[in-house]
């Protein structure tokens, strides 16, 4: 049996390859991990109208996220409370009322249980409705447009779950006037890997860029690709409260086109940079736009214009489901530039994100030897060298070739699987922040 | 040169097509399958148009009244959306021996079938549907299976080429709403 307490050293940066592959883990991760985390329902967007719905997952469970007739999201495990059928088999539509289609049992937009088939005859009166409907999803929060749900009432308010972190979402989040909004579908594909290795390298992995995606420029220009040197390249990155962020600083607000930036977005940027800097600032323009996570599963590219959740499958496979996100008052013509340019680069097809996927079915194929889950894998990068507030930027960072975010990823992911309380999962949090460094001068100049 | 006979004006399946055309048409998508086969790749990009557009619509699951919205539209979800250039720079990547989900590179067959031909709108092109069964085994032992049907434009080509057609458009539409796969880095 495994030890849980020794799983992960997020102090000396370590962890015990069987947080990957270990099937109690991974029972044990459902319910203490996902099941006291916040987890990503839906964008406004993809819920246009009264009962508009979508079917989603919080980690394993399938739930369906519906637009009410007050405007408000609700969700509830798509789930029947009679046998356990699967109430709603679309992926998305717009509905009145969901039928579960093996015994008939209706429920309304909320999940309430609002009709049942020969009631007075086979129940003759002994059935509750109220008592009956599908298990609802008890909080849920909209953060700009983003829904997110939690089982749990001990997890902390989205926003104070968020912490730091809001600064980095609010990059992309709170970015325009209008607002964004979703393309319609979700691109939806298999890895055979565990979720982890996803969601933490995109919370907080610069490093493995240039060598995995080596091929990806390539496929977007028939230019020669010319590498700047990464020992001169400036970056930073976040790490708080499990969540990460990161990426390479810009010298100016706005980019000039090039094989990732195209010429409408670039316009675009033009038109909209005063209103961009009073909604986020100089400092988040130019050192804010790249690889997120906010813990445990929901992670974006902003320059990138890519957002996925990482859905569990099982100790060793994952479900990508993605989305690109849009200014919702840009034009067509930018609209459908972004829309390609997240497709043609992170996608299953994507000329990068098909490298990452096999690198990580890669790492799960060779963790079936006993030896390879007895080894221990290394995430020191950086380790000591963090700081607090550098360079405008809030909370802990770190060199953007550095692991603080997946050093915060695991400490929070382990601390939650061991079952810590919350109260005592965020004491710890706030004292270990307090005693790292304010930002030295220096440093905030080098970031500038 | 070619002749098409539609049987019926009314709204039917059946197409029938002249032996030669329909024959032209079949050697020419085995012989695209072959290049691929063989990963004779930048050979395959010579056979579409500069005008093709390449696209790998999304595909949900819907019910019966809103099965016209299973197959994404173009502003929607897609898989890949390419113009030649982007199509051409796949075919760079993956030649380029350090694109690492196709170095070392997988191995596929494909089965085309059901090939069906009708005049397309404009005079001199075709519209062929055929369907697909690809087969791709990769390393040690991964496998896939995509599945699904092509819808194609063909444009007369110069015969100097070596090909009767060009390819104008290729749209395609897997069968599976969730890419049971971790790449598609196979072209269909
Ligand atoms: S399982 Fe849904 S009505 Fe019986
Ligand atoms: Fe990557």
């Amino acid at each position: 049996m495994v030890d849980l307490n020794e799983l992960v050293d997020s102090d000396r940066g370590r962890v015990d390859p069987r947080i990957y592959t270990d099937p109690g883990v991974y029972e044990r991760e459902l319910e203490f991990v996902f099941g006291r985390s916040w987890l990503f329902l839906a964008h406004d967007s993809q819920l246009p109208k009264t009962g508009s719905f979508i079917q989603t997952y919080m980690a394993e469970d399938p739930v369906l996220v519906v637009r009410q007739r007050d405007g408000s999201v609700k969700a509830f495990l798509n789930q029947c409370r009679h046998r356990g059928m699967r109430i709603c088999r679309a992926d998305a539509g717009v509905s009145k009322t969901f039928t579960c289609t093996y015994h008939g049992w209706a429920y309304d937009l909320e999940g309430n249980l609002i009709n049942v088939p020969l009631e007075d005859r086979a129940y003759k009166g002994n059935l509750d409705r109220e008592a009956w409907g599908a298990l609802k999803v008890p909080r849920i929060a909209n953060y700009r447009g983003f829904y997110f749900g939690t089982w749990s009432d001990e997890t902390p308010d989205f926003e104070d779950y968020l912490g730091d972190m809001a600064f980095y979402f609010d990059a992309v989040a709170d970015r325009f006037d209008s607002g964004l909004e979703f393309t319609a579908g979700t691109t939806k594909w298999v890895i055979d890997c565990n979720w982890k290795f996803a969601a933490e390298q995109f919370g907080g992995d610069m490093y493995h860029t240039s060598i995995s995606h080596a091929s990806g420029p390539i496929a977007l220009t028939d230019q020669q690709v010319v590498r700047g040197d990464p020992n001169l390249v400036q970056g930073r990155q976040f790490g708080g409260d499990g969540h990460g962020s990161g990426g390479y600083i810009y010298p100016e607000r706005n980019m000039p086109p090039n094989f990732f930036r195209g010429q409408q977005e670039h316009e675009f940027t033009e038109d909209h940079l005063d209103e961009i800097e009073a909604r986020i600032g100089d400092t988040r323009m130019k050192k804010v736009n790249n690889h997120n996570t906010i813990f445990p599963n929901f992670s974006w590219l902003g320059f990138l214009w890519t957002m996925r959740v990482w859905h569990p499958r099982g100790p060793n496979q994952i479900e990508v489901w993605t989305w690109s996100f849009v200014p919702k008052d840009a034009t067509e013509a930018l609209k459908r530039e972004i829309r390609e340019k997240a497709q043609r680069t992170f996608s299953p097809a994507g000329v990068f994100e098909t490298d990452d996927g096999e690198n990580w079915t890669e790492v799960q194929q060779v963790l079936h030897g006993f030896k390879a889950r007895q080894n221990t894998f290394h995430v020191g990068m950086g380790l000591g060298h963090e700081e607090r507030n550098a360079g405008g930027l809030p909370g802990v960072t770190n060199d953007v070739f550095s692991e603080v975010a997946s050093r915060g990823f695991y400490r929070r992911w382990h601390d939650l699987l061991v079952g810590k309380s919350w109260k005592q999962i965020q004491k710890e949090e706030a004292a270990r922040v307090s005693a790292i460094p304010e930002s030295q001068p220096e440093l905030a100049e080098g970031a500038r | 040169m070619t002749t098409v006979d539609q049987p019926t004006p009314v709204l039917s399946a059946f197409r029938n097509t002249d032996l030669q055309t329909q024959h032209t048409v079949e050697q020419f998508l085995y012989a695209e399958a072959e290049l691929l086969d063989d990963y004779r790749f930048d050979e395959w990009i010579d056979l579409f148009t500069d005008d093709v557009t390449y696209w790998i619509p999304n595909r949900e699951t819907r019910p019966i009244r809103e099965r016209h919205l299973e197959v994404a539209a173009q502003d929607e979800a897609a898989i890949i959306l390419d113009d030649k250039f982007f199509l051409k720079g796949r075919v760079r990547r993956i030649t380029s021996g350090i694109s690492w989900s196709e170095e070392p590179p997988s191995r596929a067959r494909r089965l085309i079938t059901n090939i069906r031909v009708q005049p397309a709108a404009k005079p001199g092109e075709l519209d062929v549907r055929s369907n697909f069964y690809v087969y791709r085994s990769r390393l040690e032992r991964h496998q896939d299976w995509f599945v699904g049907q092509r819808f194609d434009v063909l444009r007369p080509a110069d015969p100097a080429s070596g090909y009767p057609f060009q390819i104008a458009n290729r749209k395609i539409v897997l069968e599976q709403t969730t890419i049971l796969a971790p790449s598609l880095t196979t072209f269909l």
